[in-house]
């Protein structure tokens, strides 16, 4: 829709075909750009049919109104629209007991789903002491809604995550990170491929925090891995103003998004850490960013270097897009294997880059290319595929997109995570920045940590 | 939820952000038919996009044999035309067009 926007901007008339489900966020985009009556027609198209007689009748039913939306003159609202009251609600939002107030919260579309800690003026002030900067202070606009992110709007949802004020440093590069353009979050965030926003998290913080950067790192059962991912869905969803179904078109969804936070291990790595490999120094404390919507376990095919290797170039997937890179993780004892053997992180990526290939007929984009039925624009096969079926066609041609970092338990698994790409970088890393008092702070809540009974 | 501590009471902050007022603009005069005029398809690069202009344009020039088509297809899914570098080119392709036609794929 913002293509419409620019359009009409530029005193052309456009008229935008959306599937009928889509409608809702069509009009989303286009009022949050300022325009809310560029036109649309909702049609019958299945998404992304491959089917000529569907996408023939879709457009024939649409005919009359593609038409009458390029031709029947504007509306007084259109032509000027009236402005909408924005709500000012006052600073305190609701009083009530725990079970109102996640009520309240849950039927306003505040929530996860989960129930959530009451955000009081109390709660939110503690939360606050985990950052110099004043409340006020806005590190950007989230859209689609662009809404104000200001540190204490960021403070209320992280106490309704349950997370600690030791958290609110990687909460502030967090948004720092979804506000970089570069992250093309405003796409990814609400894409029909269900990315979920991925956090890898390295330098000192990992221990001031305790994020679990071993066993069962993406399950449930730490306090840091669970809360600063499920803080940053709150944000996206209240600051942003991103929703499941409206502006979200996740088509399958993603449990990513309750949350997904790792630390890397940094002290079992034989390799620099992510943060250090992306041009921070070691003592930095960083998060790194990735759209993820595929975790595959891989079950290693040996312990050696050739049969871990073979591991990672046999199983990726085909139905992938070019514009997807690939993160994989090595458990720490596979890494040391393969530093042992010689491999570094760059001899590593170039060997799936050149390695991971599958026959072009088993390529997403092969019955695309290839389908008459599909060559309604001109010049849409690209040049490099292959002739003949049987060919291989590389599944990563850059191995510069190839991002491999060191987590997970003892086992004999790979894990491989594939995600939507950025503009211009292939990955993004934020430096945190602590506050004066973040000795102090760690020293208060470090020691929270669940201590398992034997049994 | 029905002990003594269930009752005690929340004073609670709002988590949905504040917005500044946008700007808000109307769209453009539309054109008073679409005979013998100059229609640009735009296309997302989504799968059905290519496909579901092209039906367009062949059941548009049977109702109107004088309109002329031309085609844009956007570089990248789902990044604005104005922020690649196609800018300048996509801009004088609206510019030279009458009307426009867009579908988004899905």
């Amino acid at each position: 829709m913002y293509d419409a926007v620019s359009i009409e901007k530029l005193t052309t008339p456009t008229v935008t075909l959306v599937n009928n489900d889509f409608a809702m966020d069509a009009m989303s985009a286009s009022s949050s750009q300022g325009m809310p009556g560029v036109r649309i027609v909702p049609e019958s198209v299945p998404c992304e049919s491959s089917i000529m007689e569907e996408i023939d009748a879709g457009v024939s039913a649409a005919m009359d109104d593609i038409i009458a939306a390029l031709t029947i003159p504007l509306t007084g609202e259109e032509k000027s629209p009236r402005v909408v009251e924005v709500e000012k609600p006052s600073k305190i939002i609701f009083k009530g007991n725990l079970e109102e107030v996640n009520r309240f919260f849950y039927q306003r579309g505040w929530t996860d789903g989960l129930p959530v800690i009451p955000p009081t003026e109390e709660v939110v002030a503690e939360m606050l002491t985990g950052t110099d900067l004043p409340p006020d202070h806005m590190v950007g606009k989230i859209i689609p809604r662009s809404g104000k992110a200001t540190i204490e709007k960021i403070a209320i949802n992280a106490v309704m995550a349950g997370a600690l004020p030791t958290t609110m440093p990687l909460l502030i590069a967090g948004v720092e990170a979804i506000l970089d353009p570069r992250s093309a979050f405003g796409t990814w965030q609400v894409s029909t491929g269900s990315w979920a926003p991925f956090w890898i998290i390295n330098g000192p913080v990992r221990h001031d925090l305790n994020i679990n950067s071993g066993s069962g790192a993406l399950s449930p059962g730490n306090i840091a891995n669970a809360t600063i991912g499920r803080a940053m869905q709150l944000i996206i969803k209240n600051i942003g103003g991103a929703r499941p179904g409206i502006e979200d078109m996740g088509v399958i969804g993603n449990p990513g998004k309750y949350t997904m936070v790792i630390a890397e291990n940094e002290e079992e790595s034989p390799w620099e850490p992510l943060h250090v490999e992306h041009g921070f120094k070691k003592e930095d404390s960083a998060a790194t960013l990735m759209f993820c919507n595929s975790i595959n376990h891989m079950f290693s095919y040996g312990t050696d270097a050739k049969a871990i290797l073979s591991t990672a170039i046999y199983n990726v997937k085909p139905a992938r897009s070019t514009e997807w890179l690939s993160s994989f993780l090595i458990i720490p004892s596979f890494a040391k294997i393969l530093a042992k053997e010689g491999w570094g992180k760059k001899e590593i990526k170039a060997f799936i880059s050149e390695n991971a290939t599958v026959p072009y007929y088993r390529y997403l984009h092969y019955l695309r290319y290839t389908s008459v039925s599909r060559d309604g624009v001109p010049g849409k096969v690209p040049k490099n595929m292959p002739i003949n079926p049987e060919d291989p066609i590389r599944l990563i041609e850059d191995p510069d997109t190839i991002m491999i970092f060191v987590a997970g338990g003892p086992g004999n698994f790979i894990g491989m995570f594939e995600w939507a790409g950025f503009k211009e970088v292939n990955f993004l890393t934020k430096k945190l920045n602590l506050p004066a008092n973040w000795e102090s702070l760690v020293e208060k809540y470090k020691g929270l940590k669940p201590t398992y009974a034997r049994y | 939820m029905n002990n003594s501590q269930s009752n005690e009471q929340y004073e609670v902050l709002s988590p949905w952000a504040d917005v500044d007022p946008v700007p808000l603009k109307g769209i453009s005069p539309r054109v008073a038919s679409l005979a013998g005029k100059k229609i640009g398809l735009l296309s997302n690069r989504k799968p059905a996009a290519g496909p579901i202009l092209a039906v367009v344009e062949k059941k548009l020039k049977e109702r109107y044999p004088t309109v002329e088509t031309s085609w844009y297809e956007a570089l990248k899914i789902s990044v604005p035309q104005v922020e690649t570098e196609g800018k300048a080119a996509f801009e004088k392709w609206v510019e030279n067009s009458d009307a426009i036609i867009t579908a988004v794929g899905d």
